[in-house]
């Protein structure tokens, strides 16, 4: 029996978070945050008590979490479950206590049952034992904000002790990451399903100079691949001590057809082969397509509800986000190299000319050490070269840029300088062609601000 | 004119942008012409300096630098150490820097020898050093301004036989306590910046590139470059941290 003093705790720290939250939306801030970490202040396991008798799926590792999110979310709502999210994106431990308040009622019981929650890898460790989700997927692990995260082994370890704290929950894990797959090295009791992508034969794999794991984590011997798909994912083994690449429950087996738009392919489960459309272009997407359907099955809804879900699903929020500016915009948020880099191997697949803008900003969201943009391929854009109508660098790092991209081989007279997100939406509303934007993260939410507020969209809680 | 380069370890050692300064470098030498090679030196293969003009070595991870430690100690150690007596000029950044020094001592007490090729230790310690940094470089090294990024957990201490690379205007440099930032000696260049460093301090680039190719041919006379995308971003970064350029 929750003591009366308890009970009064818990529905005063409701209360005051959301009136925060109603509070900070007045004045058209997100409000995702704050309130829950003041709210934990005066109930410091608020977010347990609210997720008791909640079946949770939850996403973290370094790059997809948004997009395997919002995919999981879509068979959520195709399988007509009542569900709840962290859309906003705030994914720390403050931002999901803030999204579970608003979904409970000032006595601190929940209204919906479900829900589909986006955790920040650093995070994972406070977060996963307050939780208790029932499955949890890892999407890879790559170097990311080496300022903020430290090494990748120390995120890894985070992780390792996020799941520790719940032995029961499902783990949906990336056979084809190496530092991701040996989470299953050191005997946590957790059940595993793999997914991963067994080879792209016939397609070009983004070949980079850069791996963030190419020695063997266990007894540091370098790893032979059998096939490499981007990045440090693939086909690795250690010839060493035979740490190798899980065999995948659930497997992209092949790739029939993959375009500007979307990607066709054949996803080999315990239960036989299906076809499967993914309604978003670029290899990175089917490793997201991959996680989501073998979360979403996992979470019990039907293979043929995820098929559909991946099909008509459309990401939004920066994500390969379309917008009606100039010739047609879409904005692809990049973070790390790793992500950089596949964005600008996508960019290669696209056959007209087209407006290229990167917008480098360098807040602590974004990462205060802006030199990751000499590790990610900016070469590849040469070939481009003469696709490419213009080239325009934006934001509080565009001059890193600039330089960045003479480096590359650009001459320097072709690159337009346009620091302010309002002068570059301006500056694009004049152009014809379609215009490709690959924002950090603090210059994406500026950028979208601006033309949503133009050209319409929803607001980034939304 | 053809300038030979190592890059030694570029798999391994390929923290924040090091490897920019290879694009740098060898940019900066086909603007003007000159022809540059690269050869990448990976754990395993065979090193051999005895043609090699300058080397390049970046920061790692300490996963990947503990990767490396036997390979360097097969042999590897004493070819640097050679080149480097027969004035080969090196740029090392970050765990490349510390591992020309005599050791590393963790925080815990435990002692791994380096190369010693620099008369200069490191001591691991639980403060991280994070941020944009602006460097002077001593008269020795050019007398140019670096801007940079660090980020480094380990403390280096100069021994009297090198020279600071620079002194501390912003940032922690050497130790964060005697606003040293790197080592020079012989032609050797050592510096926690990373960035990278070369392409928005241009003028440094420019004055390694000059030691390396007086080393080999002589009298050297680099034409200027139009460097004005590099000095807006360095400009930039003074202003932002409050330094008169």
């Amino acid at each position: 029996m929750m003591s009366f003093l308890t009970k009064l705790r818990v529905v005063l720290a409701i209360l005051l978070c959301k009136l925060l939250r109603f509070a900070s939306r007045l004045l058209h801030r997100g409000g995702t945050a704050m309130p829950g970490r003041i709210a934990l202040k005066l109930c410091p396991d608020l977010l347990s008590r609210l997720s008791k008798g909640v079946r949770i799926v939850t996403v973290t590792g370094t790059n997809g979490k948004t997009t395997c999110s919002r995919m999981i979310e879509e068979a959520c709502l195709e399988a007509g479950l009542d569900y709840f999210s962290n859309r906003s994106g705030a994914n720390l431990l403050s931002g999901i206590t803030t999204e579970f308040v608003m979904n409970a009622r000032c006595s601190g019981k929940m209204k919906k049952h479900t829900a589909v929650i986006e955790c920040d890898e650093a995070a994972a460790r406070l977060v996963f034992g307050q939780l208790m989700p029932s499955v949890i997927v890892v999407t890879n692990l790559f170097r990311d904000q080496l300022d903020r995260y430290g090494e990748i082994t120390h995120t890894l370890s985070n992780i390792r002790e996020g799941i520790r704290s719940v032995p029961e929950a499902l783990l949906c894990l990336n056979a084809d990451c190496s530092l991701t797959a040996s989470l299953s090295l050191d005997g946590l009791p957790n059940r595993i399903c793999w997914y991963g992508v067994n080879e792209l034969t016939g397609f070009r794999s983004a070949g980079s100079a850069l791996s963030d794991a190419s020695h063997c984590i266990r007894c540091k011997t370098e790893y032979d691949y059998d096939y490499h798909t981007y990045a440090h994912l693939g086909g690795f083994r250690c010839p060493q001590c035979g740490y190798r690449r899980p065999i995948p429950d659930y497997a992209i087996s092949k790739v029939f057809q993959m375009d500007e738009r979307h990607s066709d392919v054949l996803m080999q489960t315990p239960q036989g082969v299906i076809d499967l459309s993914v309604n978003l272009p670029a290899v990175y997407n089917l490793y997201n397509a991959a996680a989501a359907f073998t979360a979403s099955v996992s979470f019990g809804i039907s293979q043929e509800i995820c098929c559909s879900a991946l099909g008509s699903f459309s990401c939004g929020f920066g994500r390969m986000e379309s917008f009606p500016l100039a010739g047609g915009t879409r904005m692809i948020l990049v973070k790390n190299p790793a992500g950089c880099t596949q964005a600008l191997e996508y960019l290669s697949q696209v056959q007209n000319p087209f407006v290229f803008v990167f917008c480098l900003n360098d807040r602590s969201a974004d990462g205060t050490d802006v030199s990751w943009i000499w590790d990610a391929g900016f070469e590849s854009l040469i070939s481009m070269s003469d696709r490419i109508g213009s080239l325009i660098v934006s934001g509080e790092r565009a001059e890193d840029m600039r330089v960045r991209l003479k480096y590359a081989g650009f001459s320097d007279q072709r690159i337009l300088v346009i620091q302010n997100p309002a002068s570059l939406v301006d500056h694009l509303e004049t152009l014809d062609l379609p215009v490709f934007i690959l924002p950090t993260y603090t210059a994406m939410l500026d950028l979208r601000k601006v033309i949503v507020h133009r050209c319409g969209g929803a607001e980034f809680w939304e | 004119m053809k300038l030979k380069i190592c890059h030694l370890y570029p798999d391994v050692l390929n923290l924040y942008g090091d490897g920019g300064n290879i694009i740098c470098i060898q940019q900066r030498l086909l603007w003007r012409g000159i022809e540059s090679e690269v050869q990448r030196c990976q754990i395993g293969d065979r090193l051999d300096l005895s043609d090699c003009d300058l080397v390049f070595i970046g920061g790692g991870q300490d996963f990947e630098q503990e990767v490396l430690l036997p390979d360097l100690q097969s042999g590897k150690d004493r070819e640097i150490l050679a080149a480097i007596q027969d004035g080969v000029t090196v740029l090392a950044i970050c765990g490349g820097y510390q591992m020309l020094g005599q050791y590393y001592e963790t925080y815990d007490g435990i002692r791994c020898d380096f190369i010693g090729a620099l008369d200069l230790y490191t001591i691991g310690s639980h403060q991280r050093m994070i941020g944009n940094t602006v460097y002077r470089c001593s008269d020795a090294c050019g007398g140019s301004i670096l801007v940079g990024f660090e980020n480094h957990s380990g403390k280096t201490w100069l021994g009297p036989s090198v020279q600071p690379l620079a002194d501390v205007m912003v940032g922690y440099g050497n130790n964060g306590e005697d606003k040293t930032e790197g080592a020079r000696f012989l032609n050797v260049f050592g510096s926690y910046s990373h960035g990278p460093l070369l392409p928005k301090n241009p003028v440094f680039c420019d004055h390694i590139l000059s030691v390396a190719l007086e080393h080999r041919f002589g009298a050297c006379n680099l034409e200027p470059l139009q460097d004005d995308a590099e000095t807006d971003a360095h400009r930039a970064m003074l202003e932002r941290l409050g330094c008169k350029p």
